[in-house]
């Protein structure tokens, strides 16, 4: 995979209002070129409409777009090099799998032996080959999505936009095709800008993520950046599964340990900003909890609730006013039944720390 | 459990809960309602066979031939193709010279008239109702409502208007004129019922074309309009059989070379001091039939058919 230093793509203090609904509110960010980027959130955020901005479907209100150097904010859409799949795959109903492939190189003038190839060729490659003379009507839900794919691809684009093109796919299919992307993305290394609103397919495929909120970006960072620093409590309750505990707190005088109706919590590093009495939420990975080994100091809790997933077994226990959710492995966890005593304790080195007033981390 | 068989069953009637094609006793029933409704038809094309005296006969002859003696003879009237030659060409009084009816002429105007204005509106609307789905105005809904209440007037009650509007402007009695007028009659339709269809489509796909490298034009010639061809279709019908069957209009606001089949029809049997001609009025019908019956009969694959069914999640 070649990472170069250039921008495909940039953003910069965009924003976009429908009616009395603003979608974007001076968003930016850029990505470089050979990217995998995702855009995170839910649904409502402004994903689409960014993207459909990049493709050059809906104008900004004001801000500015530049593909590859070159401004495009108020550029027709072609010229681009950009191509998209759409959530409802938006396949050419009336036409063939051929012809849906074959559209946007025949709006490029391509002769029809050119054409013939490159969609014989793109279709191999997403083993489609059987499926050419086929209506997209009768084609199954994975395989409408592959010709949604490989009309994209069949250009060559430079930049690849996907709005949340796995939604409509059943379970199964969504992971076989989350490996079947990664592999596009390295076998043509063209940037890719994916929408989801699924942590799992934004963590398993983005090589950088922008958590998007309310139109704009919260955070953007690696997955491990995200996961490991997240810069507020929105970030932190959106990465990660099962998703962080946050427990209220009031910094104690010494402002070196925070009070909680579980105890005295210390995180291993100090809070230098941290203000005696003020409010504030410590988040903690489930990941981060375990069971106390005999005679150690722990907290003591009820088993609550039990979620077994095969391997991993999620346990929630009440301890405290809280309700703290823990990850442990099917073999520690078959013993445990609703309403037993458990003894846990907290891993003080990964312990995160927000003001409850704003919700941003505590450095 | 074992299943039982009823008498009711027996004859062919499923049990409703079931899933499935239709049993024989459904479908004989379904046979049978509908030949009822078929019956005026029938009778029409049967009259247009018979002679004038056998037709006004009571009890009604059905059957152009006994069958090798199975139908009694009262019953039976032996066909005749006379009508239908002399929907073109009779002699006007006993004995007199055989003249030319004029009626291939009305068939020609019916046919062209009724034609070019369902597609003028068939063009014109879809066009409007394009633009009614995907730019819509402010005060769009209005709009289309006023559309409509062009057509909630009984023809009757706007024909003084029309007649008033259409000397002004000399365009009585000329094919321009009645050929406008039917457009405007057509519109509100058109408008209305591609606009549902336009509505339909997923603007995903349009904008996955515009992606894709399309002109607005190409939009609508390569993606819209094909996934409207169900709805062309059933438009262009239905107009088609309005337009064509149209009596007021064409009787008040066509001259002696425009004048429509229908217009004629009336003026062909009623008068003349013998009764009405039944077996040649059936005989014009039966010819009036022919046309729009082709046309229904195939275009029926896309009438029946809708392209874009179950393409599109949503």
């Amino acid at each position: 995979m070649t990472k170069q230093n250039n921008l495909a793509l940039s953003i910069a203090g965009v924003s976009k209002t429908y009616g009395r609904v603003r979608a974007l509110d001076n968003l930016s960010f850029d990505v470089a070129a050979g990217r995998f980027f995702v855009l995170f959130g839910p649904s409502a955020v402004g994903k689409t409409t960014t993207l459909r901005m990049i493709a050059g479907l809906v104008k900004p209100d004001s801000g500015r777009i530049e593909i590859a150097g070159r401004d495009f904010t108020h550029e027709p859409i072609l010229g681009r090099g950009v191509s998209m799949v759409f959530q409802s795959f938006a396949l050419y109903p009336h036409l063939t799998v051929f012809e849906n492939l074959a559209y946007p190189l025949r709006e490029e003038k391509l002769s029809a032996g050119e054409i013939s190839i490159r969609v014989q060729e793109t279709a191999a490659m997403l083993k489609l080959s059987h499926r050419l003379e086929r209506k997209p009507n009768t084609l199954s839900g994975g395989e409408q999505q592959r010709v949604a794919l490989g009309r994209s691809l069949i250009r060559h684009p430079k930049i690849l936009l996907l709005d949340e093109p796995l939604t409509n796919l059943d379970a199964k299919l969504r992971h076989d095709m989350r490996a079947e992307l990664k592999r596009l993305h390295r076998q043509f290394g063209m940037t890719i800008v994916y929408a989801t609103p699924d942590e799992l397919e934004a963590l398993s495929m983005g090589e950088e993520i922008a958590v998007m909120r309310d139109g704009a970006v919260v955070q953007r960072g690696t997955p491990d950046e995200l996961y490991g620093q997240p810069m507020n409590t929105y970030v932190a309750g959106k990465i990660g599964s099962p998703h962080m505990n946050m427990v209220q707190a009031v910094v104690t005088p010494d402002t070196k340990s925070f009070d909680t109706s579980l105890g005295k919590i210390s995180p291993k590093a100090k809070r230098k900003t941290a203000v005696a009495g003020e409010a504030a939420i410590i988040g903690i990975r489930p990941n981060d909890i375990r069971l106390a080994a005999k005679g150690e100091k722990s907290i003591s809790s009820k088993v609550h609730l039990l979620e077994p997933l095969g391997d991993i077994t999620i346990v929630s226990v009440a301890a405290g006013k809280e309700i703290l959710r823990m990850v442990l492995p099917e073999s520690k966890a078959t013993h445990i039944k609703v309403g037993d005593p458990a003894a846990i304790v907290i891993n003080p080195d990964d312990i995160h720390t927000f003001r409850a007033a704003s919700g941003q981390a505590m450095a | 459990m074992a299943t039982s068989t009823t008498t009711w069953e027996k004859l062919g009637f499923r049990k409703a809960f079931r899933v499935g094609e239709a049993g024989w006793g459904h479908t004989l029933w379904v046979a049978l309602v509908s030949f009822i409704y078929f019956l005026p038809v029938l009778i029409i094309v049967i009259t247009s066979f018979k002679v004038q005296n056998e037709a006004l006969s009571v009890p009604a002859k059905f059957f152009p031939t006994s069958f090798f003696g199975l139908i009694p003879e009262q019953y039976v009237f032996t066909p005749t193709l006379e009508n239908f030659t002399s929907v073109f060409s009779r002699a006007f009084t006993t004995g007199g010279a055989v003249e030319s009816t004029g009626f291939d002429r009305y068939f020609f105007n019916s046919m062209f008239i009724a034609g070019s204005s369902v597609l003028l509106a068939l063009v014109i609307g879809t066009l409007a109702a394009f633009g009614f789905s995907r730019y819509p105005l402010k005060g769009n809904d209005t709009y289309l409502f006023i559309i409509l209440t062009t057509r909630m007037l009984p023809a009757i009650v706007v024909i003084i208007p029309i007649i008033l509007m259409f000397r002004i402007v000399g365009l009585s009695g000329s094919y321009p004129g009645i050929i406008f007028l039917y457009t405007a009659f057509n519109l509100p339709f058109t408008i209305w019922m591609m606009k549902s269809f336009f509505d339909e489509l997923s603007l995903d796909v349009e904008d996955a074309a515009r992606i894709d490298g399309s002109s607005e034009l190409r939009v609508f010639f390569k993606v819209c309009l094909p996934q409207v061809v169900a709805g062309l279709a059933a438009t262009f019908v239905f107009g088609l059989i309005l337009t064509w069957n149209e009596f007021l209009f064409a009787l008040l606001l066509t001259g002696a070379d425009t004048r429509t089949v229908p217009v004629a029809m009336n003026q062909a049997v009623a008068g003349g001091g013998i009764g009405v001609l039944w077996g040649l009025l059936a005989a014009i019908e039966t010819l009036f039939l022919i046309p729009v019956f082709l046309v229904t009969f195939f275009l029926q694959n896309h009438l029946l058919r809708g392209v874009t069914f179950g393409t599109v999640k949503r």
